[in-house]
Formats: C-alpha cells, sequence, structure tokens
C-alpha cells in the first residue's frame, strides 16, 4: 500500500498537487469547484456578455425587438458558444447534487428523482434559450415579426418555466427535513421551501407583458433573482461543509472542529 | 440549544406525561430554531412583495382606491378573525401537549383545521364573487396585486395544513409526541396568520 506523505507546506501548486494525488475527497471537490466556476460562468455569460438577464421588456414592438437583436448580435453568438461548451458542466453539478442526498439516510430515490428532474430542466433553463436567441442574432436581417417570434420563444422558455425547478426544491427539502445523518441543517430544507414557492411567482410571466408580474417584473424576476441568489449561496457553502465533514461511512455526518469549539462554548463544556 | 439528553416522558403530578424534548425555558425559541430562520426569510420575502405594492399604489393612488372600494371590508375582517381564532387554538394545542393534555391538544389541533378550512372556503366564494362581478386578475393592477397576495397567501395556507398533519401525528403516536416538531409545526402556523394581517390591512384597510 502506498505511504500518503503529509500536505507539503510552502508552495499553493505543491499542495494542490499533493491533492490531486492524495485526497480522497478529491471528485467531490471536482464537483463543488464545478458548481463554483459554473455558477460564476454563467452569471457572467448570461448577465454581462450575452447580457439577456435581467431581461429585457415582453412589451417591445417588433422593430425594436429587431433592433435588440441587432444591438446584441456579437454578445448572444460569443456568449452563448461559451454557454454550450460548459453547458455539459450540469451532468456533474447536478451528481454532486445528488451526492448530498445519496449520503442522507433517506431513499435514493429522492437523488434519483432530483438527477432526473434536474437534467431535463437543463433545456428550459438553459439551452432552448440559448439556441432561439443565437438563431436569431444569426441573421439580424430576417424579418421582425419573426424575430418578435423567437424573442418571446427564448424569454418565455427561460423565464416562464422556472416551474419545472419547483419539484426538484420540494423533493431536496423533503430529503433534508426526513434525513437522520445531519447532512444538512433542518434550516436548509425549509429554505428550499422558500425557493420551491418563488418559482411558483414566476407563472404570472405568461400573462402579463408588462408591470411586477411581467417576465422583467419586480416581482416575477427581481425578488425571485435575489432569493435565487441566496439560496445559490447557501447551498455551496452547505455542500463545502458537507465535504470538508464528509467520513465515507453510512451514518450520522460528524462536526466541523469549528462547530465543535462553538458548542463547547455555547454549553460550557469541552469535549 | 440544550436538550433532554435522552429523556423519555416525565411523569407529572397528575400522572400524564409531557411531549417530549427541549426544556421550553431553556430554549431561545419554540419549536426548532431552523423554522425561525424560515420565517425570517419569508418576512424577507413578503416585505419585498409589500414594498412593491406600496410603490406601485403610491404611483397610481386613485386607481388603487377606487379598486380597492369593490373589496368588501365585512369579508376581510372576518377572514382575520377566522385566522387569529386558529392561531389562538394552535396556542392552546401547544400548551396542552406541554401539559401531557394529548386529548385537549388532539381537539384543538382540529379546530384549528377547521378554522383553516373556513379561511379556504371563504376566500374562494370571495375570489368567485369578484369574478363574477368582472374582477379578475388582469382587470387592473390593484386586482393583480389583490389577487397575487391572496393566492400566494392561501398556498402557504395549504402547506400549512402538511405541518398541521405532521402535528396530529406527532399527537397521537405515543412514541413520537415531540413537543419541538409540534411547536414548529405551530410557528408555521401562526406565521400565516401574521401575514394575513399584513396582506389584510394593506389590501383592504389601508386608504
Amino acid at each position: 500500500m502506498e505511504t500518503v506523505p503529509p500536505v507539503p507546506s510552502g508552495s499553493r501548486l505543491r499542495k494542490i498537487a499533493w491533492h490531486w494525488r492524495y485526497d480522497e475527497k478529491r471528485e467531490l471537490w471536482i464537483g463543488w469547484w464545478t458548481l463554483v466556476v459554473f455558477y460564476n460562468l454563467y452569471g457572467l455569460l448570461f448577465f454581462v456578455i450575452a447580457r439577456t438577464q435581467p431581461p429585457p421588456e415582453p412589451s417591445l414592438p417588433p422593430s425594436e425587438i429587431a433592433q435588440w437583436f441587432a444591438d446584441h448580435h456579437y454578445g448572444l453568438l460569443y456568449g452563448y458558444a461559451l454557454v454550450f461548451i460548459v453547458g455539459g458542466a450540469t451532468a456533474i453539478m447536478n451528481a454532486t447534487l445528488a451526492y448530498t442526498m445519496r449520503r442522507m439516510s433517506v431513499s435514493r430515490a429522492f437523488a434519483y428523482s432530483y438527477l432526473l428532474i434536474y437534467a431535463l430542466a437543463t433545456l428550459p433553463g438553459m439551452l432552448i434559450m440559448g439556441v432561439v436567441c443565437t438563431v436569431g442574432a444569426m441573421r439580424p436581417d430576417r424579418d421582425p415579426e419573426l424575430l418578435s417570434w423567437l424573442y418571446d420563444f427564448a424569454f418565455l422558455s427561460f423565464e416562464g418555466t422556472m416551474g419545472v425547478f419547483l419539484i426538484g426544491s420540494l423533493v431536496w427539502m423533503l430529503a433534508v427535513l426526513l434525513d437522520e445523518n445531519r447532512v444538512f441543517p433542518k434550516w436548509f430544507g425549509y429554505l428550499n421551501l422558500c425557493n420551491a414557492l418563488t418559482e411558483v411567482v414566476v407563472a404570472p410571466a405568461w400573462i402579463f407583458k408588462r408591470g411586477v408580474f411581467a417576465w422583467d417584473g419586480e416581482i416575477a424576476w427581481w425578488i425571485n433573482m435575489a432569493v435565487f441568489v441566496t439560496y445559490t449561496a447557501v447551498f455551496l457553502t452547505l455542500i463545502r461543509n458537507l465535504i470538508l465533514r464528509e467520513d465515507f461511512g453510512t451514518g450520522p455526518l460528524p462536526d466541523l472542529e469549528s462547530d465543535r469549539a462553538i458548542d463547547a462554548i455555547t454549553l460550557g463544556t469541552a469535549r | 440549544m440544550t436538550t433532554v439528553a435522552g429523556a423519555g416522558p416525565r411523569e407529572t403530578g397528575t400522572g400524564r406525561q409531557p411531549a417530549t424534548g427541549t426544556i421550553p425555558h431553556e430554549r431561545p425559541v419554540p419549536g426548532q430554531p431552523d423554522m425561525w430562520i424560515f420565517v425570517l426569510f419569508e418576512a424577507f420575502v413578503f416585505t419585498s412583495y409589500f414594498t412593491v405594492y406600496v410603490i406601485r399604489r403610491t404611483q397610481n393612488a386613485d386607481l388603487f382606491l377606487q379598486s380597492q372600494g369593490q373589496l368588501d371590508l365585512r369579508v376581510g375582517i372576518f377572514n382575520t378573525l377566522v385566522l387569529l381564532v386558529s392561531s389562538w387554538c394552535i396556542a392552546r394545542c401547544v400548551q396542552a401537549a406541554r401539559d401531557g393534555e394529548f386529548a385537549a391538544a388532539l381537539n384543538n389541533i382540529y379546530l384549528t383545521m377547521l378554522f383553516g378550512l373556513v379561511f379556504l372556503v371563504s376566500k374562494v366564494l370571495e375570489w368567485t364573487a369578484k369574478i363574477e362581478h368582472g374582477f379578475s386578475f388582469t382587470s387592473d393592477e390593484f386586482f393583480s396585486f389583490y389577487y397575487f397576495l391572496t393566492a400566494i397567501h392561501f398556498l402557504h395556507l395549504l402547506i400549512g395544513f402538511v405541518f398541521l398533519g405532521v402535528a396530529v401525528h406527532q399527537i397521537r403516536t405515543p412514541a413520537r409526541r415531540s413537543q419541538e416538531l409540534i411547536e414548529t409545526c405551530a410557528t408555521y402556523w401562526h406565521t400565516i396568520d401574521f401575514l394575513w394581517v399584513l396582506i389584510f390591512a394593506l389590501l383592504y384597510v389601508m386608504r
């Protein structure tokens, strides 16, 4: 059996090389870093390069929609080309999220259903919008009526279909609340409920072309986005803690050393 | 948080056994602290909705005032009273469970359900009447907010029945009877009551 040398001190590169070679949690860290990199890239590509988020107004007339495609021509083409390249990373991300449920004491059905829902949700949550936007951007000289059709299709397929994530959040919520292995704190289960409820709030985007309930509205988009960003930041942190605590057993996960210290101070006992 | 480690039901002077779990006076909040994080987060989300409502109302004061006149204040007051009574019942249920009076706790939780159901039926009847009078989700901005806020609250109330079901299951099963879980379910119910009071004030009362 190979002897594992101690973690090298000094150069960060050498530490990374050590972890790559000897860390038994290597695959989990790859999954976690994929999540972190993907969400950052997602923000960069959708908000900065393609500039499809925050979404433009749904009430624009065809002539202004044609202008919108002309103005976003390169951003849409290059932005979504990159989205398609990194889109496959969702497989690793979903697997990492499903792993959290596999580590719980609950049935594996939770992880499987979550994986299936999110694998399908990649279509309305990312790919359809990308394909339709690039089709529109590729030939900006198309009839504005046709571009208007593509515009509605792109944004409704993305903003209006958040409901597909509703069941995913509820599956994760149930798993967390039923789990006895303390993989995540129970409040994260309830936070999933909050997130699930905001997915319902998007539904009026199918009815309204302007106002707070339209796809760019304060309620249908801005508040939901604030909740989603908070939710994402929370689960990234909790998954990181899970990996740090992971003992590859089947029972309850041990606490982090820092949590034990806090408990000792709170309870006035040293364990 | 301090728990009664390994504590089973404790004997009381009356021979009744209160629910197990943490000792109320040693806990920072009733029920799981996790539920209170949910309460705070939901309060943040609803405060955002209310803020948007108030801003839009300020920008269209005449329209909002005119449409608000179509709502029947008596129905709003009735709904509020019904939910307040349901909250009182769930509070009595918690107290009864603490005292080991599980039959009374069950009766109170069934009463909570009954009043919750009355609220739901009343809300559906109110919506139906409004739609029959031509006031739908898309009639004007006030009614969009009216249907949105009452519907999202309605959804919270439906979820509340799941929590009440969990509490009933806890009380009916002698091996379970976790006081902490019963209080957690009660906390959720109080939250939707609290949110309704705010919705009622904004939609029906504020002029």
